[in-house]
């Protein structure tokens, strides 16, 4: 987090209000959540801050880094922090556990994947998978609407997605469509648009399409 | 039209939105558009008119076909539910798709001005050139402006979607034999009046109109979809006095609330035996019975049909004997002649008021159309008997003037441009009858004489092929029939396009206008002729007395000087 802190800093644009001024203060709140546990080119994985708390399926998130890396979230898995230690069944509801054995939830953590799909730099978004992997402990925030229509203005996210072997392609494809819809306010034509350049990326496959736009729509 | 950079380095075309990009084509096939998914293929129609930018040229062209796509066979298997509309408007412009045909007629060069005007077609723009609506600019860049000093341009419509005047060139117009077409009801006589209102008004050709169904002079009726029809104005009642009603039918003509410049009258000895002869089919003569006529004709010269119509029934056979014709043939001839005689207009003897020829060619040589309504007269053969002769004596005298002037060469002696207007064409001018007729030959011998044609029909494939490609303008309303478009498109380059825009046009008011005088084939919708239109012709009579008083002082400044 070294130049991100900075008002002249370029990128400021791209961060949220609110992501700066706790930056600034360093204060006990902090809104990132998660941070960087694992990271390639490609792909990253972050150990959410809250158990349970990790961004949805298909969320865009950013990495403070020193180019704001963007991802979108393809997968969240809780688990044991120890590797013997599997968690079994008590057969209690969870607000029962939390009050007689509040320890096994110190146990237990949430991480998510996230597919590499760009960066921030001076001149705004860029397609482009970063230079440099983001940093382990990097901490990762939710992006803005305003990031999120920055960077889905084109279709090249879809064109990542799609490129992509190891995810859930479809269905990383429609919910990433949904909360892009949501940023652009519910913007019909915007669907419409995506919907024709998806429609030339998957070339033939007219069910694979009409699939994707019915559920994106939904 | 030039383009203009933008600031941004993107060049960015001036016309209107991007209607589609040419994908692929040839210069004989004609090119293919790839509709933008945007627009509506029912904004396409047919005979539309749109510009394609190429690099060098812009391409002014004419929508002739357009047709649905699919790059998938699999989305035509299962089309989208009805209720799907968000995958059809997906798929829309993608997986399925507009092609739309365009016909490029002329190309001109980017930012030329006046002397590089538009050129015939040689090249073809290249892949992705954009193709936009025509502007206003580009219609009167390529059909001109009314209103230029020389009066040349007469706007008779506008495109299609579009409220830019089209003109044609009048003077181009008077100078060749011309045609109207279409079924009957499309508005032939409407753009007849038209055409000729173009020629009066801008005084580029001199009319003698053969106004069988008395739908030019005064008064014509106009349907208006209900029971109540309603009158437009007639050339009398627009033009005054450069106007002169000839009727054949006095009677029916007063009825109709004017009194004839003059009543026609025809004497047997005005009647030839050509003339005769081209009555063949409709009096279903057999070829000898015309040879009989000329043998009447041999002995009593411009008497023949006099002489022969004087003989009773039974007389006949021994009058054949007498002069050496066949009785059987003579018989006959004196039979059908003998429904001549039933024309009040027939007379035995000249009229007190002189010869009607003479009468009609010193209105003409005046500059005063001539009208000849035939009122109640409406059968085909007092049409054709009537138009023939008279047609024939004043091309003899149009022939003789032509001759003065080509001896003297002096400008006052150069005969004033005739234009003959007849309906129901074919009969004058189908293959057997365009040999005999006066008609098949002033629309054969083009300018030479300076007598055209303005022929009207709706059965253009009637009409003799050699005659059909005599005709310089040809403008066309509605036909159905294969034969009849194919007869319209006789010598035109390039009709592919043009068969299936005739046969889609409107039924009322859309005309496709090629040929001489206009610099590319165009499909319009016929000028409104109705109030506007009277005014613009100079006609103030129902214009209120002020706006009318103003006009006029307008006009007289404009002629004396404000003070
Ligand atoms: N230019 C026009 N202006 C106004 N009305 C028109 C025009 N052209 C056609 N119409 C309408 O179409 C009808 C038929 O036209 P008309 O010229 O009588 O057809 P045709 O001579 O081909 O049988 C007219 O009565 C009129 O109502
Ligand atoms: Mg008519």
């Amino acid at each position: 987090m070294s130049t991100i802190g900075e008002s002249s800093n370029p990128l400021s644009r791209f961060m949220s209000d609110e992501s700066n001024a706790i930056n600034a203060s360093s204060g006990p709140e902090r809104s990132h959540v998660g941070e960087v546990v694992e990271s390639s080119t490609t792909e990253l994985v972050a150990e959410a801050r809250q158990l349970h708390g990790a961004p949805s399926f298909g969320q865009f998130v950013r990495v403070d880094s020193e180019v704001p890396i963007v991802g979108i979230v393809f997968n969240v898995f809780t688990h044991s922090i120890e590797p013997n230690r599997r968690p079994t069944a008590y057969g209690k509801t969870e607000d029962e556990l939390r009050l007689e054995q509040p320890q096994i939830f110190e146990l237990l953590r949430t991480e998510f994947q996230a597919l590499v799909i760009g960066y921030l730099d001076e001149m705004g978004p860029v397609q482009i998978l970063p230079p440099q992997p983001a940093r382990i402990h990097s901490f990762v925030h939710v992006c803005s609407e305003d990031q999120i229509r920055a960077f889905t203005h084109t279709d090249d996210y879809m064109r990542c997605i799609l490129n992509t072997v190891k995810v859930p392609t479809d269905e990383l494809l429609i919910a990433a469509l949904r909360q892009t819809m949501r940023a652009h306010g519910g913007d019909r034509a915007y669907l419409v648009r995506m919907g024709k350049e998806l429609s030339r990326l998957l070339g033939d496959d007219y069910d694979r399409l009409s699939s994707i736009v019915r559920r994106a729509a939904y | 039209m030039a383009k203009r950079e933008n600031g941004t380095g993107v060049y960015k075309s001036l016309r209107g939105q991007e209607i589609g990009v040419i994908t692929r084509g040839s210069l004989v096939e004609g090119l293919e558009m790839k509709l933008d998914a945007r627009q509506n293929i029912e904004d396409m129609k047919a005979g539309k008119f749109v510009v394609i930018e190429g690099d060098k040229n812009d391409f002014f062209s004419m929508v002739t076909d357009m047709r649905l796509d699919a790059n998938n066979q699999e989305v035509l298997l299962h089309p989208p539910r009805q209720e799907d509309e968000l995958l059809r408007q997906v798929l829309s412009g993608t997986s399925t798709y507009n092609i739309v045909s365009l016909r490029p007629m002329l190309m001109m060069p980017k930012g030329a001005d006046g002397d590089e005007g538009p050129r015939p077609v040689k090249a073809i723009p290249s892949h992705f050139s954009q193709v936009q609506d025509a502007m206003e600019e580009d219609v009167a860049k390529i059909f001109g402006r009314e209103g230029d000093e020389q009066g040349k341009y007469f706007s008779i419509g506008s495109p299609l979607d579009m409220d830019t005047p089209v003109c044609i060139d009048m003077v181009r117009f008077a100078e060749r034999s011309n045609g109207i077409f279409g079924k009957t009801g499309t508005g032939k006589s409407f753009l007849t009046r038209l055409a000729l209102c173009g020629l009066i008004h801008f005084d580029k050709a001199v009319n003698l109109i053969f106004d069988m169904h008395n739908e030019y002079g005064f008064k014509a009726m106009k349907e208006t979809g209900q029971s109540n029809s309603t009158f437009v104005k007639g050339l009398k009642q627009l033009f005054g006095e450069r106007v002169a009603i000839f009727s054949l039918d006095p009677q029916s003509t007063r009825a109709r609330g004017v009194q004839p410049d003059h009543e026609v009258y025809i004497s047997y000895d005005q009647v030839t035996v050509d003339d005769v002869a081209t009555l063949q089919d409709e009096l279903k003569l057999n070829p000898t019975a015309v040879e009989s006529a000329y043998l009447v004709y041999a002995i009593y010269k411009d008497r023949w049909l006099r002489t022969l119509l004087a003989q009773e029934g039974p007389d006949v056979e021994e009058f054949a004997k007498e002069i050496g014709a066949h009785p059987g043939s003579l018989v006959a001839l004196h039979r059908k002649l003998k429904r001549l005689e039933n024309f009040p207009f027939m007379v035995q003897k000249g009229h007190e008021d002189g010869d009607v020829v003479d009468r009609i060619m010193e209105y003409l040589d005046r500059g005063i159309n001539v009208v000849l309504e035939f009122g109640q007269q409406t059968s085909m053969l007092c049409y054709l008997l009537v138009a023939n002769i008279i047609s024939r004596r004043i091309h003899e005298m149009y022939v003789k003037k032509s001759e003065r002037f080509y001896s003297t060469q002096k400008p006052e002696d150069q005969p004033r441009q005739l234009m003959i207007t007849i309906e129901e064409a074919h009969k004058f001018l189908n293959p057997s009858a365009a040999k005999q007729t006066i008609f098949g030959t002033i629309a054969r011998e083009m300018r030479k004489y300076y007598v055209s044609l303005l022929v009207v029909d709706q059965r253009p494939s009637g009409i003799d092929d050699e005659v059909l490609s005599q005709i310089g303008t040809r403008i066309t309303a509605l036909l159905n029939d294969e034969k009849d478009i194919q007869a319209v498109l006789t010598g035109v380059s390039g009709t592919d396009g043009l068969r299936s825009v005739l046969a889609s046009l409107d039924s009322k008011q859309q005309a496709l206008v090629i040929g001489h005088a206009v610099p590319m084939p165009v499909v319009i919708k016929t000028r409104e002729y109705g109030a506007q239109f009277y005014r613009d012709m100079g006609c103030l009579d129902d214009v209120p007395p002020a706006e009318r008083r103003a006009q006029v002082e307008k006009k007289t400044n404009a002629l004396y000087g404000d003070n």
